[in-house]
Formats: structure tokens, C-alpha cells, sequence
């Protein structure tokens, strides 16, 4: 089994030089900074020779003092072996520039875009730096940057006035007050590119072919995202997406809060998943702190976050089969009153039914109620059942079975080359699964299959999540039967101030993998937090799924993703 | 004494009696035809409620919200009427009344039952043709012409595709379906709606179980409910054909589908299932044809309504191929079917 050491010994003799301040901390993460001209080398390197073929991500931190932007590439394995290597590489703040991954890892795209309209870091031999998720008036005010000053002119709404645009239609449109192009806070000058209107129409080369928007809103998207299809006829030939639309600056608001006040804000990442993002965050701020939750905590948190993860498998099968029936489907309904019974035990401990704000650093912030394990166990028998019945109900269902197989098919070496995680990766033969892979909390301790599939298609997805419940509800059952008794929080100052350094922690969302990248300097607010969501990458992948497809098969296989519009934009 | 009046005038200015009676036909048909598709309309949402685990309308009109379809048409009536700027207006503005206008023609033909006076069996019919079933069959595929129509003149992505997916389906089902009535035809040795109903001493659902099965797919298509809702599949292209519709034309097309479906169930009855033919029962023999013909109508609307809510939805190229690969050599099958028997029937 490769260690992190081993990595670190095998790159420091093979590229003399490049390596500084190296360390492994805590086991199975690397992190090292890499001199800036040998990032592809090294990364080249370690995916050829050390089976690092999963790009995870990228976060870009503004060291302000310090004069530096640093990137920081997240490297994993998929199942090779166990080590995260967190590369960072340092660039000055005047004309930033840094080497694209991409031609490594396809993936790296959109990681590498948002860093570059967030922080202003370019990326050399990037094949498209276009704005994603701010909008194209934004971009060259670099919000990410610690001196960025904001809009501070709340007469915004009262300034905007309606202009007739160049395709006849009405917009509004706010001109920037003298104050705010002398602050800066407007830019004056702004790189050109193409809009993706633009870019759209030239891939437009018949008479037959045409744009059709699927959204912002539209009855496919889960949130409100625009997914644009050129088709001919009734075939998709080419999809484009364009996310940003609820863009919220969660990781922005997170650095100018306190360590505690970031834990609700991870809720609002997805309220599907509140609970994991809450554990991501928080387990992230525990390795800077140095400290881990007493063992009956664990439990709880592990009992509510398997809970959570039934309820959002069963709303996200229930929502894809209104995809391709109809929203007077019954199954679906039938999935919202079982989800209902284990929102109402979640509920019951955490006294919220979506947004949690319940794992603390070090501990949990309640106990389990009297009587939860009886419910608990009531409910998951019941939940079990149901499952079955579902599963023999679409299965068996012969139009089900028409329109599902085979669409929307990701081998595993394109799934892995994609980057997508999670039930989609794991439908197409990859078991991948960060309670295995990385194992944080107790799952070391359980006993529980990764849920596979051979076929890579929407339906092998719909089974995986189907299956994950059950595999759940067994989770659940042990963790019921082993919980210690104890205390749940562990002691920690009224102030919570991590010594300087930086964290990465990720856990197996219901989508996939979570992560979040906390940058510490010392003081009671982060310098950086970063989430790497799993809809993120999911998105990414998107497109060159639907390539090919009928315009009906995009929502089968929209939907078989199960997607979340709010993680994607954060 | 007004009936003999009535006789006397009838004899006087035949003409003139004709225009008078057909006013009042279209008159009572009309407002039949629609007060039975609000039922449609009301059956389905309480019906469905319950399938789904759910109560329905409960609130407008008692417990059992009978008025909430009045509360939604005042809300249609006043709501604002929209033509969308570079709309065809007058195929725009037509594209609902000629579906109503469909659906009244279809009506027009069909027998809605009978009544039995004196021992003699009197069909409740307007337009008593040699050839309605026939009338009916070719109608019925004007359906998808106010479709098209919306769709095309409505100026929208979404709208064209619907109405290019709805004349898709019914060019590859309006064949196995017509065929399927011809076999009908052929059996009952008429085209006459009245005498297709009395022939079927032994219900024709079980004399060609096959042409039971292609029909009512081939319908269900016809009305373009689940799983043949392409045209209107809201998840893909919104609400296809009626995209850009709102106000009281929105409403016009929605009840036009729930008028058709009340006509094609009646037609599937009428076909198939005997009509109002069943045993007299005594007491109440003048309206036993009715309380007989109600019963067999009201099961196939709740089948309808239960395919809907359990079925998911085909894809447009599935369907074409259903339509041409199997429905139509199977509906062939039937034809054949339907000649070596008929001989039995003659």
C-alpha cells in the first residue's frame, strides 16, 4: 500500500529542487509547494507513476501579507490507494499567472475558471477562461481578493434605469456612480471574450439547428441553472451550461465570520445535505485545532448524516421519476411520506427539519432523545420495506426500463476522467467512497458494502441510490447498537483561534465527495475556506454526457445526477 | 297538448322545425358535453388525490370541492390575455376555438346512451350518419391540427416542438386506429355508431381482444395522456403546444382535452364494450341504457386517470416506433382476425 510518504520520497528524488516544505499531516495527506514552473511536471508525474488520476480541485487563497496568491491542487486516487496530495504553488499578487492543469486533467477546467474570475489568477494554455459563475459585468473586480472593497452604494435599485438593448428588448442597466469608478469598485476596463450567447450561436451550422433553453427556469432544473441544447430536430448535438445564477459568496461571507458562525452558513450550501456539509466544515476546523469529538458524538453525528443521506436519496429518486413521468406520478409521493418519517427523526435530535447547524467542533450540539432508538428503528423498517417495493416497482416497469438503459452511459475510465463522484461513479464500476476511502468518523468500525454497478447508465444510478438506502438503514441499525454512553462535546475555549495552518477534511456527501479547505493565520477568522462539492463536478460533466441524446433523455439523465444548483454556485 | 302543437308545426314548416330542433340539439349538446367534461375534470383530481395519498380539491364547494372547477374558470375568465409579440395572431387567436370546435363536431356524432320508451330502444344521438363511426375516426385526427396550430403560431421554441411531436404521434397512430375501427365496422356489418352498439351481442372488447388492446393504446394516444403526452411533456418543453397561452384561451385548450377525453371514452364503450346494451333492469327500465352505459364509462375514465398517475412517460422516436412497428401490423393481425369471425356475426 503506497503511503504518503512513500509519495513524497519518490517526488523529492525525482524532481531534485522542485519539493519545498514538505509534510505529511495528518497520515495519508501530502502537502507541499511546488515551485510554479514545475506543476505539470509533477502532477504529470504522480498521475502516471503514482496512480494519482482523480483531480479533486483547486483553491486559490490571496496571502495579502505576504504579497502572494497560492493554488493549492488537490490530487487523489480512485481506490489505488489512500493518499491526498494537496500541491500548492505560489504566484506574486502584480500579474498573477499560473500553469493550467488542464491538459492533464479535463476536470481541472472549471476549477481553474473560478479561481481565475474570483482572484484574477490567470491560467497559462487555459482553453477557455470565461466567466462561470459571476456575471460578465463583474468579472475584473477579482471579489475573492482580500482588498476587494465591494459595492458600497446601496441606491443601486433606485439608480437602474430601462434601456432598449440590441435585441429589442427591455433591460435595466445601472450606471456606475463617479465615486465608483474613482474606488475602483467598478471596472473601468474589462477583458474581452465572447459571451455564451456568442459562443452558442457559432456552433449553430445548419438551417435545421437551433438553441433550446432549458432554464433558468425550467420544470428539468433542480435550481436555477441555464443549460442550453443545440439540436436538430429532436437530437441534442451539443449542450452548454451556465451556472452562477444563485451565486451567494458563501466561502466570501465565510471568511468575515468567526469560525462558529461559518457552521450555519455551510447549510445553505445545499439544504438537501446540511448535516455532511456541517460535518465537512467542521471536521476541517478540528484538524486545525488539533482535536477530535468523544466517541458517543461520532455516533451521533454518524447516525444523523446516514438519516440524512436516506432522505436525500429518497426526494432525489422521487424527483428524477417526475422527470420522466410526470409530477402527478404516484411514486413520488410516496417517497415525500417516507422522507417525512426520517426527516421527523432527525427533527427530533436536532430540532430543525432542513437546516441543521448541529455538528460543532469537537462535538454535537445536542443528545439523542429518549425513545430515539425505538423510532428510529420503527422508521427503518419501514423505510427498508418501501425501498424494495420501489425498487420492484420500477424495475419491473417495462417503459422504465425502455427509457433508462442504456442513456446517458459513463464508462468508468470516463466517469474517473470526468471527475464526477459518488453514486454516478460509483453506477459505472468504480467503488468509490470517501467512508472507505478516507475513512473519517467511525466508518472504519462498520460494516457496509459500497453499492456498485457494471452499467454506468441512469438506471445504474437510480439502483445505486435505491441500494445505498438499505445499506444505510444497516449502518444505522449498527451504530443504534454499539452508541457508548458519554459526554458529546468536547472542551473548547469560548474563542475559537486555530494556530496557522491549513486543513483539508472531505466525507462522502450523498452526491459524492465534500470537502472543505480551511486556511488558518492565528486569528478568529478564517483566511479561507474553499468547499469542493460534489454537483460541481457533476455539472462540469454534464455536457459531453448529453452529446448525442434525444431532448427527452437530457431530463432522464439530468435527473438520474441528481443535482444541487445552490452547492454548485455556493 | 304542446306536443301535438309541436307535431302540427313540425307538419306545417318542416324547415324551419329542422333548424329549430338542430339549435336546440347543439344547445342541450353542448352544454352536456361540457358539464360532463367539468365531471371529467373534478373526477380526475379527486380520483388522483387518492391514488397519490392526497385529498384533492377539498376547499371551494364543501368537503368534496365540487366548485372548485367554477373557482378556476372565473380565475381563467379575469385573468389578462396575452398574444405574444411575434405571434401569427389569427392562427393564434383561431387555434382554440377550432379544438372546440372539434370536440363539438365529434359530439355531434355520437350516441350518448338511449333511453327505452314503450319497449322500443330510442339512441340519444344528434346526427344519426350511416357512416359516424367513420365521421368520428376522421374528426377525431383534427385534433392535432388546432395543436399544430397554437404550436406553430405561438412563436416559441418549446410550442413548435410540441406541435411537431403531436402530428408525429398522430400520423403513426391514426392508421392502426382506423384500422381498428374498420375491423369494428366489419363485424357489426355497419358504420352506424346505433347499430355497431346493437350488434354486439357478445361485446366486441371480447370478440377481438387484440383490437381492444391497439385501440384504447392508439386513444389514450389520440388524447395524448400518459405515457403518450409528448406534446405536452411539462418536464422537457414545458407545456409544449399551449406554452404561451394564459387567460381564458389557455382554458379553452385544457378543457378541450377533457372534452375529447370524455368523447373517446364514450367511444371506446361504444365500441367495445356493448355500449348501453345490458340487461333491463325492472323498475326503472326507461333509463336503464343510461345507468348501464354510465357504469362502463365511468370505469374506463378511471382507468384513464389511473394510467396517468402510474405510468411513466415514452419518448417521441419510441412512440413513432411503437406506432409503425407493432401497433400497426398488429392492428393488420386484427383485421384479419376480425374477417374470419365476422362470417359468425353475420
Amino acid at each position: 500500500m503506497t503511503t504518503a510518504n512513500d509519495v513524497l520520497s519518490a517526488l523529492q528524488s525525482a524532481f531534485p529542487g522542485a519539493i519545498e516544505d514538505a509534510k505529511v499531516d495528518p497520515e495519508r495527506q501530502l502537502w507541499a509547494t511546488i515551485k510554479p514552473d514545475k506543476i505539470v511536471d509533477v502532477c504529470k508525474y504522480l498521475r502516471d507513476n503514482h496512480n494519482f488520476d482523480h483531480y479533486s480541485g483547486a483553491a486559490g487563497v490571496d496571502k495579502i501579507n505576504e504579497g502572494l496568491f497560492e493554488v493549492t491542487e488537490l490530487l487523489a486516487s480512485h481506490g489505488a490507494h489512500q493518499v491526498v496530495a494537496l500541491l500548492k504553488v505560489k504566484t506574486p499578487r502584480d500579474n498573477p499567472s499560473v500553469k493550467s492543469l488542464t491538459g492533464l486533467f479535463w476536470n481541472a477546467n472549471w476549477y481553474e475558471r473560478e479561481i481565475w474570475e474570483m482572484l484574477g489568477i490567470n491560467f497559462e494554455d487555459h482553453p477557455e477562461l470565461y466567466p462561470l459563475l459571476l456575471s460578465d459585468e463583474l468579472v475584473g473586480v477579482w471579489p475573492w481578493r482580500k482588498d476587494y472593497k465591494g459595492y458600497p452604494d446601496y441606491t443601486t435599485a433606485e439608480r437602474a434605469i430601462e434601456r432598449i438593448n440590441s435585441e429589442g428588448y427591455m433591460e435595466y442597466h445601472i450606471p456606475p456612480t463617479e465615486a465608483e469608478i474613482e474606488a475602483g469598485t467598478v471596472p473601468v476596463e474589462r477583458p474581452k471574450y465572447p459571451s455564451l450567447r456568442e459562443r452558442e450561436e457559432m456552433e449553430i451550422k445548419g438551417e435545421s439547428e437551433m438553441i433550446l433553453h432549458l432554464g433558468p427556469q425550467h420544470a428539468v432544473v433542480p435550481g436555477p441553472f441555464l443549460l442550453d441544447l443545440l439540436v436538430d430536430g429532436e437530437r441534442v448535438k451539443k449542450a452548454f451550461l451556465d451556472v452562477g445564477y444563485i451565486h451567494k459568496g458563501i466561502e466570501k461571507i465565510m471568511e468575515n465570520r468567526t469560525y462558529v458562525q461559518g457552521i450555519p452558513i455551510t447549510d445553505r450550501l445545499c439544504y438537501m445535505a446540511a448535516l455532511t456539509n456541517n460535518e465537512a466544515y467542521c471536521g476541517s476546523v478540528e484538524r486545525l485545532l488539533g482535536i477530535e469529538a468523544p466517541e458517543r458524538a461520532q455516533y451521533i453525528r454518524m447516525i444523523l448524516e446516514e438519516l440524512s443521506r436516506i432522505q436525500s436519496h429518497l426526494l432525489g429518486t422521487g424527483e428524477f421519476l417526475t422527470l420522466i413521468g410526470s409530477a402527478v406520478f404516484c411514486p413520488f409521493l410516496y417517497m415525500i411520506i417516507d422522507r417525512e418519517d426520517v426527516l421527523t427523526c432527525i427533527e427530533s435530535v436536532t430540532g430543525a427539519r432542513i437546516n441543521h447547524s448541529f455538528v460543532r467542533f469537537g462535538g454535537v450540539r445536542n443528545d439523542l432523545p429518549d425513545g430515539f432508538k425505538d423510532m428510529t428503528l420503527d422508521v427503518l423498517k419501514k423505510v427498508r420495506q418501501k425501498t424494495e417495493e420501489y425498487k420492484e416497482l420500477f424495475l419491473s416497469d417495462s417503459i422504465y426500463n425502455k427509457r433508462m438503459e442504456g442513456v446517458g452511459v459513463l464508462s468508468p475510465s470516463e466517469a474517473r476522467r470526468l471527475g464526477v463522484s459518488g453514486p454516478p461513479l460509483r453506477a459505472s464500476d468504480t467503488p468509490y467512497d470517501m467512508r472507505r476511502e478516507d475513512p473519517y468518523l467511525l466508518y472504519k468500525e462498520m460494516d457496509f458494502d459500497v453499492i456498485t454497478r457494471k452499467e454506468g447508465d441512469s438506471k445504474a444510478r437510480i439502483e445505486v441510490r435505491l441500494d445505498e438506502i438499505v445499506e444505510s438503514c444497516y449502518i444505522i441499525e449498527q451504530c443504534l447498537d454499539q452508541i457508548p454512553s458519554g459526554p458529546i462535546q468536547e472542551k473548547l475555549p469560548k474563542r475559537i483561534k486555530p494556530d496557522p495552518g491549513e486543513a483539508y477534511y472531505r466525507v462522502e456527501d450523498h452526491r459524492g465527495e465534500m470537502g472543505f479547505f480551511v486556511v488558518s493565520d492565528g486569528s478568529d477568522k478564517p483566511v479561507k475556506v474553499k468547499a469542493r462539492g460534489p454537483v460541481y463536478a457533476y455539472f462540469q460533466a454534464l455536457p459531453p454526457l448529453l452529446e448525442g441524446t434525444y431532448i427527452a433523455d437530457v431530463v432522464a439523465i439530468a435527473g438520474s445526477m441528481d443535482a444541487c444548483t445552490s452547492e454548485v454556485d455556493r | 297538448m304542446v306536443l301535438s302543437a309541436i307535431t302540427e308545426f313540425a307538419a306545417q314548416e318542416p324547415k324551419l322545425y329542422a333548424f329549430i330542433i338542430g339549435l336546440v340539439g347543439a344547445a342541450i349538446l353542448a352544454s352536456v358535453i361540457n358539464v360532463g367534461a367539468m365531471a371529467v375534470v373534478w373526477l380526475e383530481r379527486k380520483v388522483m388525490g387518492d391514488l397519490q395519498a392526497r385529498y384533492g380539491p377539498n376547499r371551494v364547494g364543501g368537503r368534496w370541492g365540487i366548485l372548485q372547477l367554477g373557482a378556476d374558470a372565473i380565475k381563467l375568465f379575469t385573468k389578462e390575455d396575452i398574444i405574444p409579440r411575434g405571434a401569427d395572431k389569427p392562427v393564434y387567436v383561431w387555434a382554440p376555438i377550432v379544438a372546440s370546435a372539434t370536440t363539438m363536431l365529434v359530439a355531434g356524432a355520437i350516441p350518448f346512451g338511449a333511453v327505452i320508451i314503450d319497449g322500443k330502444e330510442i339512441p340519444l344521438v344528434v346526427a344519426n350518419m350511416d357512416i359516424s363511426a367513420l365521421y368520428v375516426e376522421a374528426v377525431l385526427s383534427l385534433m392535432a391540427i388546432s395543436a399544430f396550430m397554437a404550436g406553430w403560431s405561438s412563436n416559441n421554441k418549446y410550442s413548435m416542438l410540441g406541435a411537431f411531436r403531436g402530428v408525429a404521434r398522430m400520423i403513426s397512430y391514426e392508421v392502426p386506429m382506423g384500422v381498428c375501427v374498420i375491423s369494428v365496422a366489419i363485424m357489426a356489418h355497419s358504420l352506424n355508431l346505433v347499430e355497431i352498439v346493437q350488434a354486439q351481442s357478445i361485446w366486441f372488447a371480447v370478440a377481438q381482444p387484440l383490437g381492444f388492446i391497439i385501440f384504447t393504446i392508439a386513444l389514450i394516444t389520440d388524447l395524448g395522456r400518459m405515457p403518450f403526452d409528448q406534446t405536452e411533456a411539462e418536464e422537457e418543453i414545458i407545456a409544449g403546444y399551449n406554452t404561451e397561452y394564459s387567460g381564458i384561451r389557455f382554458g379553452l385548450l385544457y378543457f378541450q382535452e377533457y372534452n375529447s377525453m370524455l368523447l373517446g371514452a364514450i367511444l371506446l364503450v361504444l365500441l367495445y364494450l356493448g355500449g348501453w346494451n345490458g340487461p333491463v333492469i325492472p323498475v326503472i327500465s326507461f333509463i336503464s341504457p343510461m345507468i348501464w352505459f354510465f357504469m362502463k364509462l365511468l370505469i374506463v375514465l378511471v382507468a384513464l386517470i389511473w394510467i396517468r398517475v402510474s405510468l411513466l412517460r415514452f419518448r417521441i422516436d419510441q412512440v413513432t416506433d411503437l406506432g409503425w412497428k407493432v401497433m400497426l401490423p398488429l392492428s393488420m393481425v386484427n383485421l384479419a382476425w376480425a374477417v374470419a369471425v365476422g362470417l359468425y356475426f353475420a
